[in-house]
């Protein structure tokens, strides 16, 4: 990810890469031998200590996310951090905190948010097109792991946990951007292939606006070659279906803009170019976001506050597994 | 640099093993049917009976199986033209996931068991290798050609995740090292996957890679084209390049006529990409293109 950032960063008229950090040997020649004016670091304090930054887009393990946000706080640095947030929301805590006394702006790197359909999709829920909404089905899969895991990933202490925290964080934010916060969740968990970490999560989400629904999640599902996000809603007035290909609504009657029956948008007909597209114009749209943000000194969206939620809600799921499924209500 | 006679219909794999940009679950579908390598290849017979002579290969591990049988078929041996893109970058994203890029690198360089061959170990192992990324990126492009040994390999494409990659970052060296390496070792025409082509075609000039084969979407909808359908279409009529282009249905959301009518009315088109599933699909799609392309042969010829 932090390649796919700096290629970005680097396309963009807007940036320009000056310096990379990396512990990887292999990483640190190749830059050296084909883009010999990058400064290039093993450590990222000398780097941040050294070089003279607008921006930076971290892209380390997860549990040194927010060890590495902080260092960019400390230094009134704005600062892009992948997701997760972090390994759990207490850990993410004294970020948040930071972030109250000395703000810079930030962002988490749920470019979920970027994708047509899903923008498509959160447009339709905003206009409250689909009358109150009464329930959820949400997932995320993806045919990745299938035998035990190799890497910090694997390592809960490190990871955070497993595709609950890794890979559906995704899902997560993008529930949380469509319905506002979670009030409680039940939640079941299993390992299967990894040994160590959640490989199939199963929640049920009650919101704070009076959805509820359910959640299933896995990175050891056959067949889904890419990972696939899935968000079904019903409300009184219709049903509204996006997945990464499409949106689908269907509606009782005309609301506003939207017509009665059924109607699709697809992936082609949504998309927007970009100035230059590195594994997809997702991440282009997401990382231009965060710099137009740095540029205007303005907040954005998707930010650390925004992510902190999400990490609540996954703790929430691992500590009502650990209780059998009870219910975990989530504290403002 | 330039392909003489390029072929003008070049079938794609996407189809074959379960790639479909639009619908994962149609992917899934036409990948149960061609599971094993005979579907695949009476499709490609199929094809070449109708003078397609051009054939798309990502180095899918299925991929392996149907270069063999390719190998074991006289007239295909000799006739059929292959067009590799490398690498599978959906193994490489998907590990990458889980233990980073440059972990899985090193592993499959590890794991190739080919290292010995090219004399990495007499010259200090794994630990001189780390330091020489263009020897790591040499072995890689030999695994993933291993499979086409010995077939007709007209030009292999770098996948658009990697050059554009390496275009993004304005990494000159490795455009040059990957031009003198499928030129001199593998005879064949260094050619790039990008969906950003008018960036591409210009610094691959500043870099002096002149009227390079370049592969890209188009179509009428302007899906994947960067950085607008307008800069794309463009650039074919400003620059020296040979376009092959892909994704012309906008993973089937276009019907063929209107596609391909909109992609031959274009300033210039070389070649193209066609997904067949099934021989009635191939024979639509094949006359969509004897008529659309010779509609419009009279604007082309400039």
């Amino acid at each position: 990810m932090g390649l796919l950032h700096a290629g970005i960063a680097n396309g963009l008229a807007s940036a320009e890469l000056v310096a990379a950090a990396d512990t990887s040997d292999v990483l640190l020649n190749g830059f050296k031998e084909n883009k010999p004016d990058l400064a290039t670091y093993q450590d990222y304090e000398k780097m941040l200590n050294a070089e003279s930054l607008d921006a930076v887009f971290i892209a380390s393990p997860t549990h040194l996310h927010v060890p590495m946000a902080m260092e960019c706080v400390a230094r009134g640095l704005p600062f892009f951090v992948e997701k997760p947030l972090g390994i759990s929301a207490q850990s993410a805590r004294p970020l948040v905190d930071a972030l109250g006394e000395k703000p810079v702006v930030n962002m988490v790197g749920y470019m979920g948010r970027q994708i047509d359909t899903f923008r498509k999709g959160k447009e339709i829920v905003a206009s409250g097109a689909l009358g109150k909404l009464q329930h959820l089905r949400a997932s995320m899969y993806v045919a990745q792991l299938f035998k035990k895991g190799k890497g910090w990933r694997y390592d809960r202490s490190k990871s955070g946990g497993g595709v609950l925290r890794t890979q559906n964080s995704h899902l997560l934010d993008a529930l949380h951007w469509y319905f506002g916060r979670i009030a409680s969740v039940s939640g079941h968990v299993k390992s299967v292939y990894s040994g160590t970490v959640d490989d199939f999560t199963h929640a049920y989400f009650k919101f704070e606006s009076g959805l509820t629904g359910f959640m299933d999640t896995s990175w050891s599902i056959r067949h889904y070659r890419v990972p696939s996000m899935s968000v079904d809603v019903q409300g009184e007035c219709g049903t509204l279906t996006v997945t990464d290909d499409e949106v689908k609504m269907f509606l009782d009657e005309p609301r506003g803009e939207y017509l009665a029956g059924w109607s699709r948008w697809r992936k082609p007909e949504l998309y927007r170019p970009v100035e230059v597209d590195v594994g997809g114009p997702q991440y282009t749209l997401h990382d231009a976001d965060f710099l137009k943000s740095v540029a205007a000194k303005q907040p954005s969206e998707c930010n650390v506050t925004s992510a902190y939620h999400v990490e609540q809600a996954i703790d929430a799921i691992y500590e009502s597994s650990d209780s059998g499924g009870r219910e975990v209500v989530i504290s403002r | 640099m330039a392909l003489e006679n390029i072929d003008n219909i070049v079938l794609g794999h996407n189809s074959f093993f379960g790639v479909n940009h639009l619908s994962q679950e149609q992917g899934e579908r036409t990948a149960a049917k061609f599971e094993q390598a005979g579907p695949i290849l009476d499709m490609i017979r199929f094809s070449m009976e109708r003078g397609v002579r051009g054939m798309m290969m990502s180095t899918h591990p299925r991929a392996a199986m149907v270069a063999e049988a390719v190998r074991a078929d006289g007239r295909m041996l000799d006739q059929l033209n292959l067009y590799p893109l490398l690498p599978y970058i959906a193994k490489y994203v998907r590990q990458s996931n889980e233990k980073g890029v440059v972990n899985v690198i090193m592993d499959q360089v590890k794991g190739a068991g080919i290292g010995q061959t090219l004399g990495l170990f007499a010259r200090g192992g794994m630990a001189m290798l780390r330091k020489d990324v263009f020897q790591i990126l040499k072995t890689l492009i030999q695994m993933e050609l291993m499979p086409f040994r010995g077939l007709r390999m007209r030009a292999v494409f770098l996948h658009d995740v990697l050059s554009d990659l390496a275009l993004s970052l304005d990494m000159r060296s490795i455009f040059e090292f990957y031009v003198e390496e499928i030129r001199d070792k593998y005879e064949a025409e260094p050619a790039f996957a990008t969906k950003n082509l008018p960036l591409m075609v210009r610094r691959l000039k500043d870099y002096g890679i002149e009227r390079p084969l370049i592969l890209s979407h188009f179509n009428q909808v302007g899906f994947n084209m960067n950085p607008s359908q307008e800069a794309c279409e463009r650039c074919l009529v400003e620059e020296d390049l040979q376009i092959m282009a892909m994704g012309t249905l906008a993973s089937g959301y276009l019907k063929p006529d209107e596609a391909y009518k909109y992609l031959f009315g274009l300033a210039k088109m070389d070649s193209v990409v066609v997904g067949v599933s099934n021989p009635s699909h191939a024979e639509q799609t094949f006359a969509a293109i004897h008529t659309q392309s010779k509609s419009n042969s009279e604007p082309r010829q400039r």
